[in-house]
């Protein structure tokens, strides 16, 4: 069986691809005893998973607060009340309810009207370096682009940009499992609360006077006499600032590792910005920004040939149904005319990133004005490191010159 | 008398939302694999076929004029 079975080895966190591989090869459906759940690496099987919420839950929360003693429960229950309303961890029909309320806001053409802004952003980040002849890229770039846009957007003024994502950091500390960070679950309850206290006037405020921003559109998003509710739109507030920075920092970052090591799909973006919407497809399958998500089975039931029990956790393997050969061409080679191009680095089924039109549009303007105004980018010659995590694929930094 | 419209589906981009069966839900319906299908073109008045395809996060779903050709959905340069 398998050599080394740990999504967190340190050869596994700095390459995941061959150990997917072997998975899907070897035992596409596998218990891992470390993580204690199913890991689910090929492309029909993920996409089960992923569709089939009737079977496999994504309300992540529940079984979350189960593990908790009740003295937890009742410190952290502003916390469990505002994460258990977060859409990524509802199943039908809250989550239906919610997600049609604010897809109108997401929708590929309505965010497209910001296309000349991201561009213009994209443009003033990089005219601040240009003169330096080299960068950190993810500090001196990829994290500034997803938190302007999405605070601009959600009308955030720029004096309170730097706060309202210290607090969303804090906030976040949940999601990765920090061994060394015992008080890690009251700071992100802290940050949250910060949050709340933050977008609460700011509610109150686009109430009596509209403006043309996402916060307005969220007051306003009516369906069928159905409105959200204040603690739904704060809910909502806090999970737009938080869910789209550091997914959309790392395509850019991962996306600049795969085109400048291919250096003749670089050039071929280069001499062609028409192929930058297939090339954002191409990154985002080939290296994308989260390797996986996961469920609960909600019923004893099978999947691939092995029993699955109510209750047990499946982690559905993006990046590895993304190199699955039965699904793509060469799944290892990066074309950036590869189309079409179903990858799943932004999930599938009924919880597809509400923001990948958001992230799309941003990665575009960001590789189209990257390979136009540094043709010559390379990476420096430094070791990269990734944070030890199971579902980021993220950079700690990453050195380039030109 | 209200258009007839054309509309089919990229099943390759199709993820399964569901949010166009919820828009239209005489028009799409899930099949088997729980991605969408066109069950009646004319179930639902055009301006919800027409909501569903802007609301589709995937761009899946194209739009026609049956009679003309006219394109509906999406617009030029955004396919
Ligand atoms: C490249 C960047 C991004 C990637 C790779 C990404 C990836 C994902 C994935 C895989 C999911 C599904 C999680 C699951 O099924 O458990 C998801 C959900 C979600 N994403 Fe993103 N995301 C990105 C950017 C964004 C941005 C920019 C926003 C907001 C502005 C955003 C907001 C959300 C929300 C709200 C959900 C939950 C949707 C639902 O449950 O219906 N994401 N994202
Ligand atoms: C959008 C907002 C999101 C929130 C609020 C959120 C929140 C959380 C929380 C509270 C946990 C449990 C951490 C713990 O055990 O203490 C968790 C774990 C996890 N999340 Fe998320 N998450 C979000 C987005 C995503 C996305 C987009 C993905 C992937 C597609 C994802 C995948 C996971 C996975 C796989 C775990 C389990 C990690 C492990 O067991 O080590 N989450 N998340
Ligand atoms: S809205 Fe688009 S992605 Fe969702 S089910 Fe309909 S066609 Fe498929």
């Amino acid at each position: 069986m398998l050599v080394q079975d740990d999504l967190l080895a340190p050869e596994v966190v700095a390459d995941p691809y061959p150990y997917f591989a072997r998975l899907r090869e070897e035992d596409p459906v596998h218990w891992n005893q470390r993580w204690g759940g199913w890991l689910v690496t090929r492309y029909e099987d993920v996409v089960t998973v992923l569709r089939d919420y009737e079977r496999f839950s994504a309300d992540r929360m529940a079984s979350l607060v189960l593990e908790l003693t009740p003295e937890d429960r009742d410190r952290l229950s502003l916390l469990i009340n505002y994460f258990s309303k977060w859409l990524v961890f509802t199943d039908p029909p809250y989550h239906t309810r919610v997600r049609m309320l604010i897809n109108k806001a997401f929708t590929p053409t309505s965010v497209e009207r910001l296309r000349p802004r991201v561009r213009e952003i994209v443009d003033e980040l990089l005219s601040e370096v240009a003169h330096r002849g080299h960068m950190e890229f993810i500090h001196d770039f990829a994290f500034h682009l997803p938190v302007i846009v999405i605070s601009e957007y959600l009308g955030v003024p720029p004096e309170d940009r730097e706060q309202v994502k210290e607090w969303s950091d804090e906030t976040s500390r949940i999601f990765f499992i920090r061994a060394d960070e015992p008080d890690r679950r009251e700071r992100s309850q802290r940050g949250l609360q910060h949050l709340l206290e933050y977008f609460e006037p700011l509610i109150y405020d686009r109430r009596r006077h509209p403006k043309d921003d996402l916060i307005t559109a969220l007051v306003q998003a009516e369906e069928r006499g159905d409105l959200l509710s204040h603690e739904e739109l704060l809910a909502t507030c806090t999970v737009l600032i938080f869910a789209g920075h550091e997914t959309t920092t790392n395509l850019l970052a991962n996306g600049l590792v795969a085109l400048t090591e291919h250096r003749d799909q670089w050039e071929l973006l280069r001499d062609n910005p028409s192929l930058v919407r297939p090339a954002v497809e191409e990154l985002l399958r080939y290296d994308g920004p989260v390797k996986a998500t996961f469920r609960w089975a909600k019923t004893d039931t099978e999947l691939g040939g092995k029993t699955i029990r109510e209750g047990d956790r499946m982690l559905a393997v993006l990046g590895a149904a993304n190199r699955d050969p039965r699904k793509f061409q060469n799944p290892d080679d990066l074309d950036i005319t590869r189309t079409p191009n179903p990858h799943v680095a932004f999930g599938h089924g009924i919880h597809i990133c509400l923001g990948a039109p958001l992230a799309r549009l941003e990665a575009q303007e960001a590789f189209l004005a990257l390979s136009q105004r540094f043709p010559n980018i390379r990476l420096a010659d430094r070791p990269r490191e990734y944070h030890r995590t199971i579902v980021a694929r993220a950079l700690k930094e990453l050195w380039v010159e030109w | 008398m209200a258009r007839r419209l054309r509309i089919a589906i990229d099943y390759d981009r199709c993820v399964g939302s569901g949010i166009c069966v919820l828009t239209a839900p005489h028009v799409f319906e899930f099949n088997d694999q729980r991605q969408s299908s066109v069950i009646d073109p004319t179930g639902d008045p055009e301006e919800l076929v027409l909501e569903a395809a802007h609301g589709c996060p995937q761009m899946a779903i194209f739009v026609e004029d049956a009679d003309t050709g006219e394109r509906l959905f999406p617009p030029p340069g955004l396919e």
